[in-house]
């Protein structure tokens, strides 16, 4: 559903050197399978999702959304992706209905499927009791739920996920990942970054740890884990930064 | 929900029909969002100003003011001056706007989401300026009334219809080459573009709005006649169904470039404020 194959992407900073935020990183996410990508600030994370998402061109390698190559196919990888950002980007004024229905229309979508959709994602992601709230009085959790019911407006089979916890609590965070379950128990292949690793550890079904924009490991949480003991500890093993203390 | 079919297409519409709902879905939005009562008294400065400066001159003028003179007055300030500043202030932060609050990402990563910020975006401006410019343009002839004021009014809508059409256009450029700049870039457009190029009498004028607008005007005023030759220079000669038709192609060059330029425009994350 998503494959990720050597992928670079080089930037070119501000005086003129060359950022290599992406050297060379592969991976795959099957469907009706959650992947957590873990990495520092600064370790290519974002720019990944970001050439998945269609929003960054890839200097080399490639990426494929539900077997769409986002260079040659990006309206098909878009038409099959969700993406949700740590920002929200949640318009103050609108409400979550008005929101959806913003966005379901720039997928082209009638009025008709449109109620329905919104209906229905009211009632998956609990929205009942805020949908008609404008977002500017909304908590950061139920701003993320609608950030969400956004992304899942055309119903994509893949969803992409960059630190969707970043501004959440603990009980935001539970209620994220409960849904992700639901998300991925029907089927969807998710993939999301975050460096909140104790919140992801019994969650995800594989992690992929990046570092210096390359996979400094991957595998489930028992394998990654093995003799370290804790996931942040084979984490830090990975990236070579020492053990935690 | 159901099982998420991988072929399916987010929409059952025909790519046009698609492309038309989600523009008009931009286009609503925006408007919605300069519904805020900031905008709102910016819009009503801009409708009251030419009115006032035309009411500050007819009460200076001792010796009553000529009526061609008074119809000058109103295209600089209306067509002209009300348009240019409407649509610096509602077109040039179509992109920086998404980027500032973090909104673009979600835009950019929905099936022609880009083409639609543009052109939705494009359509909120001209409705959005076009009606302050209209409603400037009846306060000022309030204030000076002028032979045949029906007639006048008939001709600077067309003018102020041109006017945020083909501005609008031309600012679309700037705002998604350099988002972060547009404002200052837009002006210098403005300035370069249309009030140095266009009044060049050079081929050059041709690709101005500024030159149909001004040769709209002589030929609509039925001014050619009387025209001092040097001033001449100044005014396209074809009829006036050619003046429009140059400000759509070039309407039509310049968004085109817009949307193919923003298509392929790529923000590190870094941009985004």
């Amino acid at each position: 559903m998503i494959e990720v194959d050597n992928l670079v992407k080089h930037y070119r900073a501000g005086d003129g050197s060359v950022v290599r935020a992406v050297d060379g990183i592969s991976l795959a996410v099957g469907p009706g399978e959650m992947v957590g990508l873990l990495g520092a600030n600064g370790a290519g994370k974002t720019t990944t999702l970001r050439v998945l998402a269609t929003l960054l061109a890839p200097t080399a390698g490639t990426a494929r959304v539900a077997g769409c190559d986002v260079i040659r196919d990006p309206l098909g990888a878009r038409r099959r992706l969700g993406y949700v950002s740590a920002t929200t980007g949640v318009p103050d004024r609108l409400t979550a209905r008005e929101i959806m229905r913003s966005y379901g229309r720039l997928h082209g979508m009638g009025e008709g499927d449109l109620d329905r959709r919104i209906d229905r994602l009211v009632g998956v992601l609990d929205l009942a009791n805020f949908a008609d709230r404008p977002a500017g009085r909304l908590s950061s959790g139920q701003r993320q739920r609608v950030s969400l019911a956004r992304a899942l407006i055309h119903d994509p089979p893949t969803l992409v996920l960059d630190e969707p916890t970043n501004a959440l609590d603990v009980v935001g965070a539970r209620d994220l990942f409960g849904l992700l379950e639901s998300l991925r128990a029907e089927g969807r292949a998710i993939l999301l970054s975050t460096h909140r690793l104790h919140e992801i550890e019994r969650r995800c079904d594989r992690f992929v740890i990046i570092h210096g924009g390359r996979v400094a490991g991957q595998g489930t949480a028992a394998e990654l884990i093995g003799p370290h003991g804790s996931l942040e500890q084979a984490f830090f093993a990975a990236i070579g930064a020492g053990a935690a203390p | 929900m159901s099982v998420p079919d991988v072929n399916r297409a987010d929409s059952d519409a025909t790519p046009l029909v698609a492309a038309v709902r989600s523009t008009l879905a931009v286009a609503a939005f925006q408007l919605r969002r300069l519904l805020s009562w900031q905008r709102l008294v910016m819009a009503a400065l801009g409708a009251i100003f030419p009115a006032a400066v035309m009411l500050a001159v007819r009460r200076t003028a001792r010796l009553g003011l000529d009526d061609d003179l008074a119809v000058l007055m109103l295209y600089a300030l209306v067509p002209e001056a009300v348009c240019m500043l409407g649509l610096l202030v509602t077109m040039c932060p179509v992109v920086a706007d998404e980027l500032e609050r973090g909104t673009w990402v979600h835009v950019a990563v929905r099936p022609g989401g880009r083409r639609a910020l543009l052109l939705g975006t494009y359509l909120a401006a001209v409705a959005w300026t076009g009606a302050v410019a209209l409603l400037a343009m009846l306060l000022s002839l309030a204030v000076m009334p002028l032979p045949n004021p029906l007639r006048v009014a008939g001709i600077f809508t067309g003018l102020v219809a041109i006017s945020v059409f083909g501005r609008a256009a031309l600012f679309s450029l700037p705002a998604v080459i350099m988002p972060k700049r547009a404002l200052v870039a837009s002006v210098a457009a403005a300035l370069v573009v249309e009030y140095l190029a266009g009044f060049l009498p050079a081929v050059v004028n041709q690709a101005t709005v500024s030159l149909r607008l001004r040769s709209l005007l002589v030929a609509w005023m039925t001014w050619r006649q009387r025209l001092p030759v040097e001033m001449q220079l100044l005014v396209d000669p074809q009829p006036p169904w050619v003046q429009i038709a140059a400000v759509a192609a070039l309407v039509t060059v310049l968004l085109t470039a817009a949307a193919v330029i923003l298509e392929f425009r790529q923000f590190p994350p870094s941009d985004e404020i």
